[in-house]
């Protein structure tokens, strides 16, 4: 061989386009990788999942094959001549779909998949307009709104059998909870134990299954998935910070759901993770400045907050700056770096984070084979990067002010010091202790990065604007530049 | 009259027939000895040259199967690879029961056929895959199993050479899906019994994932005879491309059903001829020449070979040798209804067109049977059809399409009879079918 020849990637042709593709793919896969205009269509089919070859759906004319041959299944050759889009192709998708639809209760309207259901895509661009089908339709009685456990229901009467859903729980989580049940046309979706799914992963099941059978409880008839618009972000349920989109209407998030990354969650997020984001959209979350006198909590406004935070920085001799490890590295760099600036007291700088027991990424550790982590704050790593030491509660004493920073999942320290303030995202049972309160923005409502357990540093943008009073770190520090008269050491303000 | 030359069951008779020492007796286990003494190659070629092929329905050239077995395989680290024979023993097609027979009179004819055809492809272990429903004959194979080991010639050292190769038995439950081979070595590693995705092919990676060759039952028991008396004795019988005799099961309205050995490219009206003609001196409507999954054959086209090429030809199959005669008196709708109602519930449900193809089908010709079909059905049938066949994993479905096509292209004036008269011509009136299994498609 030739170096010409080595380094030449063989090339197939897809609808007449010439693709290149790796060694090993499959049809499907050299498609994917070279963007073919036209996808090819998929039920069974899932790059997360092992092929299965069954739902006959992306069967693609190969030359010189005989039979049609499954996209997903068949490998790609050298040389190899495919057609997507012929007359035989589509008659085949046209009596694929003929045959799923026929035993389809075609509820639409009331199913909550609708808008992002692959059989109704796939029927509007390949499904006969008419059916001969005159038989009853199969209707499962028992299953037709059927708990498969606390977070999943399963309508089996839109179930189409592509049993994507079984695969995930032997291939991925490998709980092996579902199974078909029965054959053929009485195959039916359940679970292997009486007390349903267990997994912590389920709310993928929902995502990946084409068709409403399978719906996340948390979001099934919450919103049209219409009216959804689609963000991108992390999830800081954890410090595995995955990928997630987060689907918002009008300032209010409805749902995540997993976002491809190859490094960091492939397709998958975990349950805690999926439904964190109701911690930020929770009731009881400040979301006004609130600052004590005699003896209890009261509104007020950042007017009067901020003056009176700087006077008692002013005061105190010496100060804690506590910042929890769920801050964005630029707001904790931020105010490590320039609160000092408004004080001539002795500042400590410390980081806190206190979920399950853990103090650094030291303590962290993975809780299953996929995703979970021990840490439930987002930032641990990045918080380390720049140098912030934990706190040490035992040694590290006689502060006359401390100021806690936090906007996620890290605990709430043991008393730091007879004044204390809240600084971020904090809800109401728990500041009964500080002095004020400063409502902060949460990962959904600011833009900056994240370091996860693997040290993969990642950026995340505005989601949704903070609710009510809540300010951002820049705004705040703002405030203070204008009410101090003492001059701040200029600070690269624009990454927070 | 038809030229009666016995290969595999000419000592149906003999008394014990089953046990090792009248086996014996009869000549039995000669094969094994003259095949150890072979190279497996000439084996091999032995078996390709009697134009031995697959007797459990696709009719594949055996001595190319073993062929496509590789030689040494080995594990990425470099271990060898054990390769794995099994024997096809899950005779499921309705009107087939020729492999029952063999194993009851005959366990040690197959279980010689598997040592020999493992020494070929170098295989370590069987696997004899029995029906569920064959209790008495598994028990049969069992104990010749256990004969044949005590004599050595099964277990470490096969008759005292340096090769080991032992038989282990596992009973199906019931599917008949799994007689479709991929099926079947999913079922015998405890999995669904679902065929998978070819290629990778069983003699790559088949049960366990290790190299696996398939045969039937009946394929075995023919490679004893082919060792023993030479493959051009053995291919002298039947035609060119199709070697040998064939056991037939021949069932239905005919006056003497049973399994007959006959040459395989016998004549279908002899056949039917020898087995005493169509019951009670009726006349023939139709044939289903090769198992219930073959297209019905109409009187007017019974004048054909039986082997493979013939019968495809003709627009059929030799399948797996089951004949099924069907009388004027019968009803095509009730029979083709009938065939639908066992593919619908045996259907394995992985494909899309074939889990609600075959109930699809199944219930409209329920519904033409007791009248409440249209013409409209009719026509949809050939449509519902190209759906369904080559479109999917396995054979399954073109099995579907067999008696559904064929009853309705060949006999389309019952069929419409039914719609005129909105009940079946065949029954009296107001009488409702056995089989009623649709009144309701709530689960």
């Amino acid at each position: 061989m030739t170096t010409s020849e080595a380094l030449t990637k063989p090339k197939m042709t897809i609808d007449g386009q010439v693709v290149e593709f790796e060694p090993g793919d499959t049809i499907m896969r050299a498609a994917e990788r070279a963007r073919v205009d036209k996808t090819i269509p998929r039920f069974c089919y899932h790059p997360g999942l092992p092929v299965a070859g069954t739902c006959r759906m992306c069967a693609v004319e190969v030359e010189k094959a005989p039979k049609l041959m499954t996209a997903c299944s068949t490998p790609a050759a050298d040389g190899m001549v495919v057609l997507t889009q012929s007359d035989r192709v589509r008659k085949s998708r046209s009596g694929v779909m003929e045959m799923l639809l026929a035993n389809h209760p075609l509820d639409c309207p009331v199913c909550d998949q609708a808008g992002e259901c692959s059989l109704q895509d796939y029927s509007y661009e390949y499904g006969p307009s008419k059916s001969e089908f005159k038989e009853d339709k199969r209707v499962w009685k028992e299953a037709t709104t059927k708990a498969l456990s606390e977070r999943l229901t399963l309508n089996m009467n839109r179930c189409i059998h592509c049993e994507r859903c079984v695969r995930f729980t032997e291939d991925v989580t490998k709980t092996n909870e579902l199974l078909m049940d029965n054959r053929g046309w009485h195959k039916e979706l359940t679970t292997a134990l009486d007390e349903g799914m267990f997994n912590e992963y389920q709310g993928n099941v929902a995502d990946i299954c084409p068709v409403g059978a399978i719906t996340f409880n948390d979001f099934r008839f919450q919103k049209r998935v219409w009216f959804l618009k689609e963000k991108v972000g992390i999830c800081d349920g954890c410090a595995k910070g995955c990928s997630i989109y987060a689907d918002e209407e009008k300032g209010t998030v409805h749902r995540y759901r997993a976002r491809f990354n190859a490094e960091v969650n492939k397709h998958w997020i975990c349950d805690e993770g999926r439904m964190s984001f109701h911690r930020y959209q929770n009731a009881e979350r400040v979301i006004h400045p609130l600052l004590s006198a005699s003896g209890s909590l009261n509104a007020t406004t950042w007017e009067t907050v901020v003056p009176w935070l700087l006077s008692e920085m002013k005061k105190a001799r010496r100060i804690l700056l506590l910042i929890g490890t769920d801050a964005s590295s630029e707001e904790a760099a931020t105010i490590a770096q320039m609160l000092p600036s408004f004080s001539s007291a002795d500042f400590v700088v410390r980081s806190w984070n206190g979920t399950n027991g853990v103090q650094s990424s030291v303590d962290d550790a993975a809780l299953d084979h996929l995703l979970r982590r021990r840490d439930h704050t987002s930032n641990t790593r990045g918080i380390e990067s720049l140098g912030i030491k934990p706190w040490n509660s035992a040694t590290e004493q006689n502060f006359d002010l401390a100021i806690y920073f936090r906007c996620g999942r890290a605990t709430l320290p043991p008393v730091m010091a007879q004044k204390e303030i809240a600084w971020g995202v904090f809800d109401l049972p728990e500041i009964q202790r500080f002095a004020a309160v400063l409502p902060g923005l949460s990962t959904l409502e600011k833009f900056g990065t994240y370091t996860n357990c693997d040290q993969v540093t990642q950026s995340f943008e505005i989601v949704v604007k903070g609710p009510g009073g809540t300010a951002s770190v820049r705004k705040v520090l703002d405030g203070m530049k204008l009410k101090s008269s003492t001059p701040v050491r200029e600070v690269v303000r624009d990454t927070i | 009259m038809v030229q009666v030359e016995k290969l595999l069951t000419q000592h149906n008779d003999v008394e014990g027939s089953h046990t090792i020492d009248v086996y014996r007796s009869l000549g039995g286990y000669k094969a094994l000895e003259k095949a150890l003494a072979m190279t497996p190659e000439s084996i091999v070629d032995e078996v390709k040259k009697s134009n031995l092929r697959g007797r459990g329905g696709a009719g594949f050239p055996t001595g190319m199967k073993w062929s496509f077995m590789p030689k040494a395989p080995t594990f990425p680290d470099g271990r060898p690879k054990p390769k794995y024979l099994v024997c096809n023993a899950d005779e499921g097609e309705p009107g087939t029961f020729k492999d029952r027979l063999l194993m009851t009179k005959h366990p040690h004819m197959l279980i010689e056929g598997m040592i020999v055809a493992a020494h070929a492809i170098g295989a370590s272990r069987g696997f004899i895959y029995i029906r569920g429903e064959f209790v008495f004959e598994t028990k049969r194979v069992e104990d010749a199993i256990v004969e044949a080991r005590k004599m050595g010639l099964l277990g470490t050292k096969v008759s005292g050479t340096d090769w080991s190769f032992d038989l282990v038995v596992y009973r199906g439950a019931g599917a008949y899906i799994c007689g479709e081979e991929t099926a079947l070595l999913n079922s015998l590693e405890g999995k669904r019994g679902e065929p998978r995705l070819k290629p990778p092919f069983p003699a790559m990676v088949g049960a366990f994932g290790m190299p696996t060759c398939v045969n039937n039952v009946e394929t075995f028991c023919a490679v004893p005879t082919i060792i023993n008396d030479g493959a051009a004795k053995f291919a002298s019988v039947g035609t060119e491309r199709s070697g040998g005799t064939r056991l037939f099961c021949v069932s239905g309205e005919i006056e003497k059903p049973g399994v007959y050995e006959l040459p395989i490219n016998v004549n279908l009206n002899d056949l039917i001829a020898h087995c005493g003609g169509v019951l009670g001196g009726k006349k023939l409507k139709a044939v289903i020449p090769g198992g219930a999954s073959a297209p019905m054959l109409s009187a007017a086209e019974t004048d054909v070979a039986m082997d493979f090429d013939s019968l495809a030809k003709a627009g059929t199959m030799a399948g797996s040798g089951g004949v099924i005669v069907i009388s004027e008196d019968t009803c095509i709708v009730e029979v083709a209804a009938r065939l639908l109602k066992f593919y619908e519930h045996e259907s394995c449900g992985q494909c899309s067109q074939c889990r609600e193809g075959s109930h699809w089908l199944a219930r409209m010709f329920h519904r033409i049977e007791i009248g409440q079909g249209t013409e409209a059905d009719l026509n949809a049938i050939a449509g519902i059809c190209s759906n369904m066949a080559g479109q999917t994993i396995c054979a399954f479905s073109d099995a579907v399409t067999g008696p559904a096509l064929s009853s309705v292209r060949k006999f389309r004036h019952e069929f419409e009879e039914h719609v005129r008269l909105k009940r079946c011509p065949c029954k009296p009136e107001g009488h409702v079918p056995k089989h009623d299994h649709h009144a309701s498609a709530t689960l």
